[in-house]
């Protein structure tokens, strides 16, 4: 079922690099048309699931890499629509068209734990893979810059410098990006604990409650997650750390969220695992 | 009718002589008209802009027009003609098309690809439109002229990138800080060059003009024409503080910002990007400045590099915008040819409804016995048979492949047929019957 917004979603991105290369205004409006018909077929492949298993969609990692891919979409749209900007498509879509083949090859059973029937167990999840979305535009945000940033500084202005918006303009997107993916994130982690402890009085016996701690590697990277987020929030208001070094640090993190969000989340946790 | 064109241009004449033959200045409409009541032309209009002063008009006799233009130019600019006769430039038929598409397209402006002609062409032809002044034929020359300038607009990129150090330094500003409103500007020294950078800032909608200067009274002259502010010389660091863009053009032998003055100025501003543009030759800041982090350093001749390259990109858009400009020439020419045999053809299809009428009253008796339905059909079919009968030859006619075969082919037709079609002037003419009645002289525009 994954596989028509995922043809959907390659389209839009053939088209965005269309456009990104030959600046034609009518490829530029027929990629936006294709993602915004990507994202509705994708909402409907992910509301028959909210059906089938009566919530969305995301204990098991495919599921939720797909829910994810969704919020991404979705993120992006609201960022083009809403500053008339294009470019940045064709960074973000490759990201998209990558994430969403994991749930078309495997679509993974949404067998949901009764231990997770609890809202905030949805809190958490929900809140943290919109703060992944926002943090994955916020990394794309961040290399777009260091490749403007190059050209300008380095005086040879080329293929970027007349295809990307002004260093200002990524610089403050990707501000915003990361306040709003940390709050995100923030209330995501805090209903994690909030919600473990609860389900530990409920449940004390289950091993992934059990295993919840700091030496989980997820829960870890979490945490070190949370953190270079935070640092980026505090640099940029006391250190001064915009621009480029922000700009590093938007995709270190967005390094992290991938690393935590699929190789950790697939093989190496032992606390995230309810399917 | 022929199409013709004189005129001056910045590739035939001096600036002085351009301005004296300007037409812009004054009312274009005003000079249109009183061109156009010499009756020396059927259809005039005049592209007046900076670099060039161009009389278009479509006319019967090219080398009496070209008499009465001079004349024209001379009266209404009160300047005798030898002064302005040798630097005048004639085009008769498709060199003006050629010219006129190449003026439209960017392709003869001294900025290649600029994009402001364009603009200037259609204002030209709407003036001399709301005026009466054009007819058919400029009307579809100078539609079809907007055509390629767009085209050319859309399909190469000629139009793209700064071609001059001051539209460069100003695109480099928007590329690093997006919109130019509410920055800060820094203008160190008041001589000529900073002011025309202070007054191009100013033009592009910059926020607060700092001027400053070793002489005060220097840096307030230039700040009073930027509506700026002056600060003096020793204030230099505090204005370095707070300012987004600098721009400096002095004649100091030895730098005037340092790398530790401008990483002090730096260190304590509120974070973000620092422009410096350094116009002076000798440089007036350390090349070492542009290794801060925020400062981006482009000096005149980074600049000029930038120039250049946006100069030959646009070099290699030229063939292609030219290519562009030959097809709607040749697009154009097809059209004017087709026009050409129309006068023919209306009076073909006029000749053979006279015979269908003259065959329809001759038979006025016989067919009396009808009823009204039955001799409409009558009527409808025969109207029918000449108009089919008719298609193919039309059709023929108008895609001949060249002037000298149209000739002969008409000139068959006309004889053939015993038609008088060859004293028609094409603009009297159209596809429709009906129009062979527009007037002789002057057709009006609709």
């Amino acid at each position: 079922m994954n596989l028509i917004p995922l043809c959907l979603y390659a389209a839009a991105t053939l088209a965005y690099g269309w456009h990104f290369a030959k600046r034609e205004p009518t490829v530029g409006r027929a990629a936006t048309t294709l993602l915004l018909f990507a994202a509705l077929a994708h909402t409907f492949v992910i509301g028959m699931q909210t059906m089938e298993v009566r919530h969305v969609p995301f204990a098991n990692p495919s599921r939720a890499v797909s829910t994810f891919v969704w919020l991404l979409a979705m993120a992006y749209l609201y960022l083009e629509l809403t500053t008339d900007e294009r470019a940045m498509g064709v960074f973000i879509l490759p990201i998209v068209v990558g994430l969403q083949a994991i749930p078309t090859v495997y679509p993974g059973v949404e067998n949901a734990d009764p231990v997770l029937d609890s809202p905030w167990f949805w809190i958490h999840v929900s809140s943290l893979l919109f703060a992944y979305a926002t943090f994955a535009i916020a990394g794309v945000l961040g290399l777009t810059y260091v490749l403007q940033f190059k050209e300008i500084k380095k005086k040879h202005l080329g293929y970027f410098y007349t295809r990307l918006p002004s260093l200002l303009t990524l610089d403050d997107m990707n501000a915003r990006a990361i306040a709003l993916g940390w709050v995100c994130l923030s209330v995501g982690v805090a209903a994690g604990v909030w919600w473990t402890l609860q389900a530990r009085t409920v449940s004390p016996d289950d091993p992934n409650l059990q295993a919840m701690s700091w030496s989980d590697p997820k829960v870890f990277m979490a945490g070190l997650t949370w953190l270079v987020y935070s640092f980026a929030i505090l640099a940029r208001r006391t250190l001064g750390w915009t621009g480029r070094r922000a700009a590093w640090l938007a995709a270190l993190g967005f390094a992290f969220v991938l690393l935590n969000f699929l190789p950790v989340s697939y093989f190496v946790t032992t606390s995230h695992t309810f399917d | 009718m022929r199409l013709f064109l004189l005129g001056v241009s910045h590739q035939t004449a001096p600036v002085d002589l351009r301005e004296k033959l300007d037409f812009s200045s004054r009312d274009v409409g005003a000079a249109v008209e009183a061109l156009a009541s010499r009756q020396t032309a059927a259809e005039s209009v005049v592209l007046s802009t900076c670099n060039r002063s161009e009389i278009y008009v479509a006319a019967e006799d090219s080398e009496r027009t070209r008499v009465e233009i001079v004349d024209f130019l001379s009266s209404y600019h009160s300047l005798p003609a030898d002064v302005f006769v040798p630097h005048l430039f004639a085009r008769d038929d498709s060199a003006v098309v050629q010219h006129l598409f190449r003026v439209a397209a960017g392709l003869d402006s001294i900025v290649v690809g600029e994009p402001q002609v364009l603009g200037q062409v259609k204002q030209a032809y709407q003036v001399a439109a709301e005026r009466h002044c054009v007819g058919p034929l400029l009307t579809k020359l100078f539609q079809s002229s907007f055509g390629v300038g767009k085209r050319v607009r859309t399909e190469t990129t000629l139009g793209e990138g700064a071609v001059s150090i001051g539209f460069a330094a100003v695109a480099l500003a928007r590329k690093i800080f997006g919109r130019l409103e509410g920055r800060q500007v820094l203008v160190i020294g008041a001589g000529e060059i900073s002011t025309l950078a202070a007054q191009h800032l100013r033009s592009q909608g910059v926020g607060e003009i700092v001027v400053t200067s070793r002489t005060m009274a220097h840096a307030q002259t230039l700040a009073d024409t930027v509506s700026g502010r002056a600060v003096p010389w020793d204030g230099l660091a505090g204005a370095l503080f707070s300012a987004d863009i600098v721009i400096t053009a002095t004649g100091s032998q030895r730098p005037i910002l340092t790398r530790d003055i401008v990483a002090a100025a730096t260190g304590r501003r509120r974070p973000g990007p620092l422009f410096i543009v350094d116009l002076a030759v000798p440089r007036d800041v350390d090349a070492a400045v542009g290794e801060i982090e925020q400062v981006f350093l482009y000096n005149v001749d980074d600049l000029q590099t930038v120039v250049h390259e946006n100069v030959s990109k646009r070099g290699n858009e030229i063939a292609r915008a030219e290519a562009i400009v030959n097809e709607e020439v040749s697009r154009f020419t097809a059209w004017r040819r087709s026009r050409s045999v129309v006068p023919t053809v209306v009076a073909l299809r006029q000749r053979f409804e006279t015979i269908r009428q003259g065959e329809m009253q001759r038979l006025q008796a016989k067919l009396a016995g009808l009823s009204p339905e039955a001799r409409e059909r009558v009527d409808e079919v025969t109207r029918l048979m000449v108009e089919k009968l008719l298609l193919d030859p039309t059709e023929q006619l108008k895609s001949l492949p060249d002037q000298d075969t149209q000739v002969a082919y008409t000139e068959m037709v006309n004889r053939l047929f015993r038609l008088r079609a060859g004293h028609a002037s094409e603009t009297e003419a159209d596809d429709t019957p009906a129009s062979s009645n527009l007037p002789a002289t002057r057709p009006r525009h609709q």
